[in-house]
């Protein structure tokens, strides 16, 4: 007992300050795209090099819906015309703002109304609908005490009608298709949904397979999509918090939390 | 010898006796059940592929059979471990397993239409509509059921589970899945090529490593582009931190359902140090984009491994003070002890590989016995409890994480200082008919590719095995008995992939 205690001690408080002040190198991030990429026939090799097609080479634009992060199309056109760096801040909303290219549109905030009743206590069902099970995982360590979505008053509950919205991950399989439905239908009005992941923005790497619906805006009315593949921790934090307006855009040095 | 081709032309079809004696043969002789599964040839004509091994290290043995489009008697009889893998046959192609013990559509519910079979040619003479799904109903005074999923209270994936009660005490769990199909396999038919090692990442989001792994030896063989050592080193340095992640995962969802909140917590911000060394090895903390067709990424290649091992002493420090404070935690101990007990024999019968294996006492383990370059040259630590039940689940992990980075200290400075491998060569695509089997110990188990490529060199069918397929029946065998309150636990200590049964 009193091992658990010092242990619990000795580990502190493991809440990574927001915004993270450093991400390692090597995560792939958001990704920019530098000049070379709206220039001669770099989008077109990036796009060859995709594998969920999420480059659109005619349009010049980038498609974080449909990307996996994969890191492909930057090795294929090299880091001039599209780089991946390590900011976890990836662009979510709807699904239009998932989209780069030469300008591109702001996050969404919700309604005045919507903020001032759910924005300081967010009660989530999470429903995973034919998904992979990475986006379960990032939405779970979202909550575990490096993440601390806590801290916003966000929560994950066990019953759609404890909650004020779903989240949902993966490309909605046909079979998950009722169930995803039937939780949406018991929650209480007003609800947010959230959709997290390319699976669920469109399918994914599972798009197009006789077995899903290729995403979940076609089966519930998302408010919000959150990108990646799957996205870490820390985008789901920035986006759900993000969306309330919560998320803090500078924290003061040594201000504890 | 964690990958084989067979020439198809050298193992021609067995008549169904043969077949029959070669599946009783081979499990009687210690090899034990890899794949099982069908591949329609020409329209309506059917071969049932059998894949085994493992009796001696990268022994594979292959026997196939044809059968009718309609029926075939099943092998459950002589292998009881083909007992999914023909619910399966029959969801896909419309096959019945004549005398099957349990014929329940394993993926495909209700709202589909009856005469749908993905993997059945349209041309091929149309089945019989696709039978209903019968619940087992348990009967006698006072039984009382209770349905679960599928969404499930958690953060985590869906299914159903019927349980059906004598007041506490669970007499039998049904275990409906399906949910989370996406026609995995149908996505991996045509041109090997990057698509297909995206997609083994997101066959079970935990196992990215090793599913990716698999796929990419698969490729290799095939495509005669092999890996350099080099790269494979990478690759179980890489397979080793997802065991420890996730392992350390388990023992905190295991601390999360007996309400041992320290190790609930500390696990789970620990597991979040082992992700972020997958995460410098590859960018991603499940280990996606390791693996290129012949060799790694540029990201897995250029990391400096050398620079981890203080980082995985410190680490490995604070997990051992953590799971023995746990393990040797009265009241953890008098929860887990007994609960949820898998004995031997039925680990035996029912082929239960993994962790849940080793926990029963099945001396099983794919790095072993399958093993690839590294391992071949470094055997990984061997870790065999007897107990069965969730405090052997439990210890298994907790010693095997201490395994791996007592492997890791030891691999990481010379894999480190390796020369980088020449890149791959141009490779050829096979000129016959060629089945290609590629095993890998993912943390769960043993995973299994397995892929026919026809004389083109495109795939024509494409089996994925994650260890989950094999151990999910186990977990209705070990619950009997116990109290209905126990069930989280038990279906913790095993933590099964959904998505890697349903596909």
């Amino acid at each position: 007992m009193l091992e658990a205690f010092t242990g619990r001690f000795r580990m502190g408080n493991t809440a990574v300050k927001l915004p993270p002040e450093r991400m390692p190198e090597a995560y792939r991030g958001v990704p920019r795209l530098g000049e070379e990429f709206f220039r001669g026939g770099t989008a077109e090799k990036c796009a060859r090099a995709c594998p969920t097609d999420a480059i659109d080479p005619a349009g010049k634009t980038v498609d974080l819906g449909r990307c996996v992060f994969c890191g492909l199309c930057e090795e294929a056109c090299g880091g001039n015309g599209i780089r991946f760096t390590p900011d976890p801040h990836l662009p979510f909303g709807s699904r239009e703002q998932l989209v780069l290219g030469r300008s591109s549109l702001e996050p969404p905030v919700a309604g005045v109304k919507l903020r001032s009743l759910l924005g300081r206590s967010l009660h989530l069902r999470e429903v995973s609908a034919g998904g992979c099970n990475g986006c379960d995982l990032e939405a779970q360590a979202a909550g575990n005490p490096n993440f601390d979505i806590q801290r916003f008053g966000i929560d994950f509950v066990a019953s759609p009608r404890h909650a004020d919205g779903i989240l949902v991950t993966g490309p909605v399989s046909k079979n998950m298709k009722e169930a995803l439905v039937e939780t949406y239908e018991a929650v209480a009005e007003p609800k947010v949904v959230i959709a997290v992941g390319a699976c669920a923005a469109s399918g994914g790497v599972f798009r197009g397979s006789y077995a899903v619906e290729n995403g979940a805006g076609g089966v519930v009315p998302v408010d919000i999509f959150i990108p990646g593949c799957p996205p870490h921790p820390l985008s789901i934090v920035y986006g759900i918090a993000g969306f309330f307006g919560r998320y803090p855009k500078k924290v003061p040095a040594g201000r504890p939390r | 010898m964690n990958v084989h081709a067979f020439d198809l032309a050298d193992s021609p079809p067995l008549d169904e006796d043969g077949f029959r004696a070669f599946l009783l043969g081979t499990t009687a002789g210690g090899d034990r059940l890899l794949a099982f599964f069908a591949e329609e040839t020409a329209p309506g004509s059917i071969l049932l592929h059998a894949v085994a091994g493992g009796s001696v290290p990268g022994r594979y043995a292959h026997g196939s059979v044809r059968v009718s489009d309609r029926s075939f008697r099943t092998f459950t009889d002589v292998c009881p471990a083909t007992h999914w893998f023909e619910r399966e046959i029959y969801d896909l192609f419309g096959i019945v397993p004549e005398g099957h013990p349990e014929l329940n559509p394993l993926r495909f519910h209700e709202s589909w239409p009856k005469r749908f079979f993905p993997s059945r040619s349209v041309s091929a003479p149309a089945p019989d509509p696709r039978r209903g799904y019968r619940f087992l109903q348990v009967r006698g005074e006072g039984i009382h059921e209770v349905s679960v999923g599928p969404v499930h209270a958690g953060v985590i994936e869906p299914g159903h589970f019927r349980f059906s009660c004598a007041g506490e005490t669970i007499q039998n769990l049904e275990i409906r899945l399906g949910y989370q199909h996406k026609g995995t396999e149908s996505l991996l038919r045509g041109k090997p090529g990057m698509k297909h090692l995206i997609l083994a990442e997101s066959t079970s989001g935990d196992t990215a490593v090793g599913h990716s792994n698999a796929c990419a030896r698969l490729l290799e063989v095939i495509l005669a582009t092999p890996a350099g050592r080099a790269a494979e080193d990478r690759r179980s340095v890489a397979l080793e931190l997802e065991r420890i992640a996730n392992h350390i995962g388990d023992l905190g969802g295991l601390s999360a359902d007996i309400g041992y909140l320290f190790g609930a917590a500390h696990f789970a911000h620990l597991r979040g140090k082992a992700l972020n060394f997958l995460m410098g090895l590859t960018g991603n903390r499940y280990g996606r984009g390791l693996n290129r067709i012949g060799g790694i990424g540029p990201c897995a290649s250029r990391a400096g491994i050398e620079g981890m091992l203080d980082g995985l002493r410190q680490l490995r420090a604070e997990v051992e003070r953590a799971g023995s404070t746990m393990l040797e935690s009265p009241s953890v101990v008098v929860r887990m002890e007994g609960t949820g007990r898998l004995l031997h024999r039925t680990a035996k019968t029912l082929n239960i590989v993994g962790v849940a294996g080793r926990a029963s006492g099945r001396d099983v383990d794919g790095r072993r016995d399958f093993p690839s370059p590294c391992f071949l040259e470094f055997p990984p630590g061997k870790v065999l409890l007897e107990g069965g039940d969730v405090l052997a689940r439990a210890r298994v992990r907790f010693e095997e994480t201490l395994a791996s980075f007592r492997w890791l200290t030891r691999v990481i400075p010379l894999a480190g200082s390796r020369r980088a491998d020449p890149p791959p060569g141009p490779g050829s695509v096979p000129q016959c008919r060629t089945l290609a089997v590629s095993v890998e110990e993912g943390w769960r188990g043993e995973i299994v590719h397995a892929a026919v490529f026809d004389k083109e060199g495109e795939i024509s069918t494409y089996k994925v095995v994650d260890p989950s397929f094999h151990n999910w029946p186990a977990l209705s065998f070990a619950v009997r008995e116990n109290v209905i309150s126990d069930f989280p636990l038990c279906n913790k200590s095993f933590n099964l992939s959904y998505s890697g049964a349903d596909l």
